[in-house]
Order: structure tokens, then sequence, then C-alpha cells
């Protein structure tokens, strides 16, 4: 049965970063997740399947901290699960992000459809999709808010900056969706008990043939801090407290 | 020719990121793909217009053609305009050239052949810097550049388009939000709102001290209670007004991202705990439905 395949990263969650007085980052007590908009892709895989018919799978390009990622993406309604464990991509930049899923997604084999987020919520470089779509030379269609199907051809409503395009294609295809394209379903217990028993299928980066070697060279990491007064107020009643707000707007000259 | 390749599908930006080039004292190419945008482009201080004709609707259908127009052209760096068209366009090149790329770059130089380009990380709470050497394609957002001027001639070159992706309609977008990037004071409500009505007492808030309303994504992209024009962050407005009063909103890193530059933030958020408080100059930890319209009734006075 052909795939329709989602492909998501497992990133650390930006609301644990810890930036220190001296701006360096701390990553440690970051909780991992599924990149926010990649469960719009990976709910926009298995409504695919359903309309189009298939099967929905989940692809990552994750470490060996992806192994967590599993049973989280298949929870959500993929039948089967591919991780490409290596640590190689903890240092990979949009060209071998993209180059390594397009290497797995020949492995699969017999897929319809590839769905990407707009992009991740760590890096939000939005390269993924066009990327994967030259790698394998397929079509491509960013910005996708709904998807129709119709024999072997995909219609598609594009949002962007200024208009609404419809275009067409056929498949197979790569698409990038924005995340108004679906409401992503949370998973009940039983999805996350049958997610357990879904099978996985693991690649090495040796099993890939690619070059890890990365275009983009990292030469700094530095934390953003905004200075800002902090000031709450907490004293009295409420109206005291809007009291003591306004007041010190006045004194700032905004209101 | 060598040099540096320019792309925008907004002629305003394509003018500053030729003025980006100016700076550097580099040459400069344009990229256009109608004889309109040609003539638009010929005064804008460009080396020269490449004019590519080719029979798609959708430049993004050129993503291969250039990239071999590129290769021939021995480019060093094709710089585009950062919207939704010019990032896939952008990708397309860099994925068929098989080169670096680098998204939304914030800051740029080009040095004897290398790039060094910093750029947002974590929706905003990481900066990362980046060094490369070879062809890199880079996108870059509007407003970072001054543009320049000077007359170009155009060269026409036909470029074949992959065409697998058919144009069947095109409809503009109305926009009906106002321009936040230009307002004084803005008030922001976030998913804390409980009911479309409610959006009344910010309503009232904003007619009190003369502010437009803005909100988080999720109030313009999910629930549509105002228009997308008017949320505010890394993907909406980026912002710089004197005063922005937030209610309802947790701050999370990719909204605060486009209120950075506001002369005095408060937070009025029921979590004590919300992020938005350590992005804050003041603030009130409570009920918005009971502070909001107090606070409207005291600067009333
Ligand atoms: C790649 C990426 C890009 C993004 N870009 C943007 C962007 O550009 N702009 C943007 O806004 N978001 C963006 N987001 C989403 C962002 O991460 C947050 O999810 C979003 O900003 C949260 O919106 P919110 O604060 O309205 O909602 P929530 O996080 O749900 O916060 C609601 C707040 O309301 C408070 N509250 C509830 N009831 C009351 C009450 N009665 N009185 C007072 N307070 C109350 C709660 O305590 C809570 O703090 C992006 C996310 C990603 C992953």
């Amino acid at each position: 049965m052909s795939k329709i395949i989602a492909c998501y990263k497992w990133v650390a969650d930006e609301a644990d970063i810890k930036i220190n007085p001296d701006l360096t980052v701390d990553l440690k007590k970051a909780k991992g997740k599924i990149s926010d908009y990649d469960r719009n892709a990976i709910e926009a895989a298995v409504q695919a399947a359903g309309s189009l018919g298939g099967k929905a799978v989940s692809l990552t390009f994750g470490n060996a901290s992806a192994k967590q990622s599993l049973k989280d993406a298949l929870s959500r309604g993929p039948e089967e699960g591919y991780w490409i464990n290596a640590e190689e991509a903890a240092t990979a930049d949009g060209s071998i992000t993209a180059k390594a899923l397009a290497a797995a997604i020949n492995k699969i084999g017999d897929y319809s459809l590839i769905i990407c987020a707009e992009g991740a919520s760590d890096t939000y470089a939005r390269q993924t999709a066009p990327r994967i779509g030259a790698a394998l030379n397929l079509p491509v269609i960013t910005s996708v808010v709904q998807m129709t199907f119709n024999g072997n051809s995909l219609t598609a409503v594009r949002k962007l900056e200024d208009s609404t395009e419809t275009v067409q294609t056929e498949l197979p295809a790569v698409v990038a969706i924005l995340p108004e394209a679906n409401e992503p379903t949370i998973p009940g217990l039983k999805a996350v008990m049958a997610a357990g028993k879904k099978p996985v299928t693991e690649y090495t980066a040796a099993d890939l043939g690619i070059d890890f070697t990365p275009k983009n060279q990292v030469t700094a990491v530095k934390g953003y801090v905004m200075n800002r007064k902090n000031i709450i107020f907490n004293e009295g009643s409420t109206a005291d407290q809007v009291k003591a707000l306004a007041a010190a707007l006045r004194k700032e000259c905004v209101l | 020719m060598a040099g540096v390749y320019i792309y925008s599908d907004r002629m305003d930006l394509a003018a500053e990121l030729v003025g980006f080039v100016k700076e550097n004292q580099n040459s400069a190419q344009v990229l256009c793909f109608t004889q309109a945008e040609a003539d638009q482009l010929t005064s804008i201080g460009a080396d020269k217009v490449c004019y590519l004709q080719g029979d798609s609707p959708l430049v993004e259908n050129y993503g291969q053609a250039i990239a071999e127009y590129l290769k021939q052209a021995n480019a060093e760096l094709f710089v585009v305009g950062a919207t939704a068209r010019g990032r896939d366009l952008a990708a397309r090149v860099a994925g068929y050239l098989d080169c670096a790329m680098v998204s939304d770059a914030s800051s740029l130089s080009l040095e004897s052949g290398k790039l060094r380009a910093e750029r947002m990380m974590y929706g905003g709470a990481v900066v990362q810097s980046e060094e490369i050497t070879g062809l890199c394609v880079v996108t870059v957002a509007a407003g970072k550049y001054q543009p320049v001027t000077g007359s170009a001639s155009v060269e026409t070159v036909q470029v074949t388009a992959d065409n697998r992706v058919k144009l069947l309609e095109t409809a503009p977008i109305v926009k009906e939000g106002v321009d936040l990037r230009q307002a004084c004071n803005v008030v922001c409500v976030g998913l804390g709102l409980e009911k479309e009505e409610d959006l009344k007492i910010a309503r009232d808030l904003a007619a009190a001290i003369d502010a437009e309303l803005g909100c988080t994504r999720g109030v313009a992209e999910e629930r549509h209670w105002l228009p997308v024009e008017q949320y505010i962050g890394i993907s909406g407005a980026i912002i710089k007004p004197q005063l922005y009063i937030s209610m309802g909103v947790s701050g999370q890193v990719q909204h605060v991202f486009g209120v950075r530059d506001a002369k005095v933030i408060v937070a009025i958020d029921s979590n004590e705990k919300a992020p938005i408080f350590r992005s804050a100059d003041f603030g009130i930890v409570g009920d918005m439905y009971e502070i909001v319209p107090l606070l409207t009734q005291a600067i009333k006075g």
C-alpha cells in the first residue's frame, strides 16, 4: 500500500531553555517534544491517508534522544514509524537534514505524498520540504492550508501574504503545511497503548550513504536577554494594584 | 558574471537587498520573471537586471532553472527576500545546488568569499552565528537595509520552468487589519480570552489609551477572532510601540520576539509563572476580566 510520509523533528522545548548570565545557553533541563507544527504534519498525513487511501507513516531524523518520540508520533495515528538514528542529526544543517530524509524516503519506497510542517520550532528555517523536493526531484507545494485528492491528483490551497492560490499536481509530491491546516488530535489512552505495538524501522547514518559534513559552520551560540524592569504590583486590593500600575505608566510618560 | 544575485517577489524588498550588496561594494544582479518587474528594477542601483523568461506564473517553478543559471554565472551568493514565496524558492535553489542556506538572517556580511551570518533560534531565545564558504543562499526579511538608486540594463534569458505544479486560481486576501508596525500603543489579547464578545474589554482599554488591538497567533489563526495581520510575533507582526499591554498572553518566546522593541511592556495574566512577566516592565497577576476594566477606568480617571 502506498505510503504518506509525515516528517517530524524531535526538538528541545524552547520554554525550558536557560540563558546563563554570561549568555551561554543551557539546554540540559530542556524536555524534548515533537516540534509544534510537525504535529499538524502528522495529522495531515493521517487525514490524507483517509481520503487518498494508503498508509500514514512517520519519519524522523534524530539522535538517540529521538527514541522517545517514536511512541508519541505513532500515538497520533500513523501506522508505522521510521527513525534515522544518527548522532550526526545534532549538527545537521538544512542540506544534511533534507538529504538524510530523502535517502530514508527512498529506502521506505512506494510513497505517494511527503508532508512536512512550515518549519521546526527550534530552527524555524523552513527549508526542509523544498529541499526534499529538490533531492528527490519531486513537485513541491508549500504554505498549504487545504488538500483535496482526486485519483492521483492533489489540489492544494496555499496561503501567502497577500493572496491565496489553488494549485494542482500529480502525486508523488512534497507538501509543507501551515499550522492552520488542521487541529492535531490529542492522543487518548487507547491510542498511546496501541502506539507501543506499531512497527518501527530504524536506519543508521551508514545505511543512508550520504556525507554528513555540515556546510553551515556554527561559530557561536548565544542567549538573547531582554532587560526589563520586572515590577509586579501585588500590594493591597486589585484596585490598588491597578492604581499603582496607572501611576507607573504616567511616570513613564506613556499614557 | 560572478557577484551577488538577488530575487524578491516584492519589488521594495529587492531594492533593499541591492542596498545591502552595494554597502559592501559587490556587484548586484537582480533576477525577475516579468517584463513589468524588469522595468521597475532598472532604477534600484543594481549592476544588471536579469529577466528570466519562461512559461510559468509560479516563480517557485524556476528553482532548478535558477540553480543552473547561478552555477553557470559563477555566483557567490544568492540573496532572496524572506516572503512565503521567496523562502520556498530559495530553499529549492539551495536544494538543487546542494549548497548552504541561511534562513531569515538577522545580520549578514560577505568578506573575501566568506559569509558571516546571524540568525534567531528557538523562537528568538538564542542567536546563532554561522560561517559559510562557497556559494550560499540567504533569505532576508524586509526593513533591514536602505535602498539605493542607479540605473541598470536588462538582459533577457530564456529559462525552462518545472511545470509539474499548475496554478488553477489565485485570489487576493483582503486586508482587514491595521498596520500594527505604525501603532504608538498596542493592547494585545491572548488565548486567555474566553469568548469573542469579550474582546470588548480589550477594545475599551484600547480606546482609552488610543491603542490598536493586537493578538497572539492562536487568536487570529485558530479562533479567527481578529484578522491575521493583527497577530504579533516571529511569524506575524514585529512592532515597536511606546506602550504594549498584554492580557491573557502567556508570553512564549515566539510572541515576545515581536514586541522586543516596545518601550514599555505591561502584562496582565492569572498565572504568576507565565513567562510574559519575565519580559515585562510592569505586571499584575490576576483575572483580566477584573483587572482590565479597572485599568480602563483608572486611565480615563
Ligand atoms: C515556529 C513557531 C512560530 C510561532 N510564531 C508565533 C507568533 O508569531 N506569534 C504568536 O503569538 N505565537 C507564535 N507561536 C505560538 C507560541 O509558541 C505560543 O503558543 C502562543 O504565542 C501562545 O499564545 P497565548 O499566549 O495567547 O496562549 P497561551 O499560551 O494559551 O496563554 C494563555 C494565557 O492566558 C492566561 N489566562 C487564562 N485565563 C485568564 C484570565 N481570566 N485572566 C488572565 N489571564 C488568563 C493563562 O494563564 C495563560 O498564560 C509560534 C510557535 C511556533 C512553534
